[in-house]
């Protein structure tokens, strides 16, 4: 038990850090002028909370594994504007069923990502540039394939109404976010594959001298993460009814800012979903907390930034150990 | 020169029982010497001596754990390269620590306080003051040169240059002919022998005999971190300072029993790469060949060009009979060869990962069933291999990094003996390691020989090949000076080969 404790420290202060949060908000929370008790912990409140994160939290699932073999994705926010304005197209403007659609969607982020693993693994320039250029590249895909307009799915027919009330349940998402962590946790965990993904980024010089298929686990991390942003986008637009080209701008901050909130470190090798959850929820119960207190937007991302910077702080302090 | 009355004056520097300890290594235990002014000073020893550490100290590189220094007779503190440069001290490195996307003359007046000025810089100026340190030097270039531009031997002139610059009255030259052809070489040596004429100490860390009697007036041998001797060049010759560098208390321990066959496992014909050139020989079954030669000789290239580490320009190499060519360390690793790494923290072990997934990560494979890992598996094979190297880790779980280094090694020699490569390639598996872990690690290699794997042992150490090799091969410059039966070789024929200059395969001086 000691020695299990002792293995998993940072998951320990993190889960720390996410319960004191979460009596915070608690405790700072509004009252409901009915019942008197906090807003914040009302069931209502908390699965939207839920909800609303999902989208960024399934990304960070994927960036996860890009961060622990020393890389970092910028495209992702890009991949899921276009998976937004793909789905919405199909289900809109081609009248394609929904399944065919979202299938549609997800593979054109599958392939984002497997391009942006290609490019990282053959041409060895750093995954920051490629993933910048990727991150610039596919937004305007994203904008001219919807010639800049948005795609309303509301008034577009049976399969795209079917789908909006589907794929926007708080139970679905959710549940799809929880079968997604345990998913990513298995194959991090327990597979050859999730190995390859911590020991290159632990010593990407040794994983050469070990003979470690570095490319393909390249290929991999990238391509499950672009696969997960698709993903993210269809749940944007089911959730605000729209293919908005616009969607997702910054999102690759945010979920940078969750995969490190939740102890992964940027250097690579050091980190796990089980923190990546958690820094989900942290930064989904603070957004969510902030709004409850009417804290205006603008004060909100000052906090955010704060916030971040404290958590990257208190990671080197354990990193330095 | 000073009347024989009068009491000679103090030397330029005087370091009395200088120790350093990295991490539990001691790498110079009590070293005492003295440089006068105007001489050039060669410090001597095998690999692994203290030869540049004590260069470092001096230079403020790194600090000294104990021990005094003075410079003139007083006692000084050398903490950082700061206190060095005051003092008029230098190191011309050989990893040069200078601005490749710098103009030369930058390079040279960059932070000389005689050219601040607020935050402008007078180009010219600039220029009219580096000038004269590179005629000195013998380098006729433009100051405004990208130094990134200049050949190496040509960088090396302006570091000197810089060091003039700064009035240096000491300079260290670490290996500084390393990597410079002929002509380059003479150069550099007038360039010493005036700057001797003007009175400035030169301290020459090398172990090219050849170079050392050219140009050096007394020369410091080290062996094993300690002082063994300061001798005058005139007095001495080379077979003494062999002796001197080896030691008479060479021990070359229980001579392992020879499980070499007669049947080839690998032959190597002609293999040149970048480093080596026309290297052959043949590996047999059960044979432990080891690979003598200094630092950049060329015996770990020859290791990374069979495992796809480094590009194979020329020659072939056969295994098993059979044409291969690895591109890489996994075509390598499907054809039988097994590497194990010179450097174990940088090239070999993921340090925040535990032991038992270090030892693994060369055989998930079989621990694994359509990728999907066998927990069961994976404990067993790391049981198997935490007896079989007698790794002494709290738990299979323990980080590497925690370890000392002999159960480092362990580990990762652990990752490859899981495997049974054909040919096993070590890298000085006992650089680093305590006496009790290099005893485990000699039998080890002796139990992969009697399984009839091949083995390739680099190390440093003579005795160490001596005692566990059937037949070793000795490498300089890149090339094959000499095969000689272990049986019958000493660590001076060895070290003969391996320091020779001019002719390869002469083995004389």
């Amino acid at each position: 038990m000691k020695e299990c404790l002792r293995r998993h420290r940072d998951l320990v202060q993190s889960l720390a850090v996410l319960g004191l949060i979460f009596s915070l908000a608690a405790v700072c929370s509004p009252r409901d002028w009915r019942t008197g008790g906090p807003l914040f912990l009302q069931a209502d409140n908390l699965t939207n909370l839920l909800r609303v994160t999902t989208p960024v939290a399934v990304v960070a699932l994927g960036m996860t594994l890009v961060i622990l073999t020393g890389g970092i994705d910028l495209s992702v926010g890009s991949t899921l504007g276009l998976a937004a304005v793909v789905a919405a197209l199909a289900l809109a403007k081609w009248h394609w069923g929904g399944a065919a659609a979202i299938a549609t969607a997800i593979t054109v982020g599958g392939l984002v990502g497997l391009l942006n693993g290609a490019l990282v693994a053959l041409l060895r320039v750093p995954p920051f540039i490629i993933t910048l250029a990727s991150m610039i590249g596919i937004r305007g895909l994203a904008r001219s394939w919807c010639n800049n307009e948005n795609i309303g799915l509301r008034t577009a027919g049976d399969a795209a109404v079917r789908f909006v009330d589907t794929w926007s349940q708080k139970p679905f998402m959710i549940g799809l976010f929880a079968g997604l962590a345990l998913l990513v946790a298995a194959l991090l965990r327990g597979t050859v594959f999730g190995r390859y993904v911590r020991a290159l980024g632990d010593n990407p010089t040794a994983a050469v001298y070990a003979g470690l298929p570095i490319k393909r686990v390249q290929l991999a991390v990238y391509g499950l993460t672009g696969l997960l942003a698709g993903l993210a986008g269809v749940l944007t637009a089911a959730r605000t009814n729209t293919g908005n080209p616009n969607d997702g701008i910054a999102a690759e901050l945010d979920v940078i800012a969750v995969v490190v909130m939740g102890g992964t470190a940027l250097t690579g090798g050091r980190g796990g979903i089980a923190g990546t959850v958690i820094g989900a929820l942290i930064v989904g119960i603070l957004a969510n907390i902030l709004g409850l207190r009417n804290v205006d937007a603008n004060s909100q991302l000052m906090l955010k930034a704060g916030i971040i910077v404290l958590a990257v702080v208190l990671q080197q302090r354990r990193a330095a150990r | 020169m000073t009347a024989p009355t009068a009491p000679s004056p103090p030397p330029l520097l005087r370091a009395q029982n200088l120790v350093k300890q990295y991490d539990g290594v001691r790498a110079l235990r009590g070293v005492d010497i003295e440089i006068r002014a105007g001489e050039v000073h060669a410090l001597l020893g095998e690999n692994g001596a203290g030869k540049s550490t004590l260069g470092k100290i001096l230079a403020g590189a790194v600090p000294a754990t104990a021990g005094t220094l003075e410079v003139d007779g007083r006692e000084i503190r050398i903490r950082h390269p700061g206190d060095a440069q005051r003092l008029g001290i230098a190191m011309i490195f050989q990893e040069l620590d200078l601005f490749p996307n710098l103009t030369v003359a930058e390079n040279i007046a960059l932070r000389n306080p005689a050219l601040a000025e607020g935050f402008r810089v007078r180009r010219d100026r600039l220029h009219a003051f580096c000038r004269p340190f590179l005629e000195r030097v013998g380098l006729p270039v433009d100051p405004a040169t990208r130094l990134g531009d200049l050949h190496l031997g040509h960088q090396q002139l302006v570091a000197i240059a810089r060091a003039l610059s700064r009035s240096a009255r000491l300079i260290v030259f670490d290996e500084a002919t390393s990597a410079l052809t002929e002509e380059l070489v003479a150069n550099l040596f007038r360039v010493i022998r005036d700057l001797r004429a003007a009175g400035v100490a030169c301290i020459y860390v090398s172990h090219k005999m050849d170079e050392i009697f050219r140009i050096c007036d007394r020369i410091t041998v080290l062996r094993d971190g300690g002082f063994v001797a300061t001798v005058d060049a005139a007095a001495t010759n080379p077979d003494e300072l062999v002796r001197l560098m080896i030691g008479h208390e060479v021990n070359t321990g229980q001579r392992a029993r020879s499980h070499a066959t007669e049947t080839a496992v690998l032959e190597v014909a002609n293999l040149t790469t970048t480093l080596v050139r026309d290297v052959s020989f043949k590996l047999h079954r059960g044979e432990v060949l080891g690979l003598a030669g200094l630092v950049g000789s060329g015996r770990g290239e020859i290791g990374r060009a069979l495992f796809g580490l480094a590009p194979v320009l020329g020659g072939r190499i056969h295994k098993g009979g059979r044409e291969v060519r690895p591109r890489t360390p996994r075509a390598a690793m499907a054809a039988g060869f097994g590497l194990v790494p010179r450097d174990r923290r940088r090239e070999g072990l993921m340090m925040g990962m535990s032991v038992r997934d270090n030892a693994n990560l060369a055989i998930m494979g079989r621990l694994s069933v359509a990728g999907v890992l066998r927990p069961g598996r994976e404990a067993a094979a790391a049981d198997r291999m935490a007896t079989a190297t007698r790794l002494k880790a709290g738990s299979p779980h323990t980080a590497v990094r925690t370890l000392s280094g002999g159960n480092q090694q362990k580990t990762l020699l652990g990752r490859w003996l899981q495997r049974e490569p054909d040919v096993l390639f070590l890298d000085d598996p006992t650089r680093g390691v305590d006496v009790g872990a290099k005893a485990d690690i000699y039998q080890l290699i002796a139990e992969q020989a009697a399984r009839g794997a091949g083995i390739m042992l680099v190390s440093s150490e003579l005795p160490e090949l001596l005692r566990c090799c059937d037949r070793i091969l000795v490498l300089n410059q890149g090339r094959v000076a000499g095969l000689v039966d272990a049986r019958t070789a000493t660590a001076e024929s060895l070290l003969r080969q391996a320091t020779a200059s001019g002719a390869p395969g002469e083995g004389s001086l």
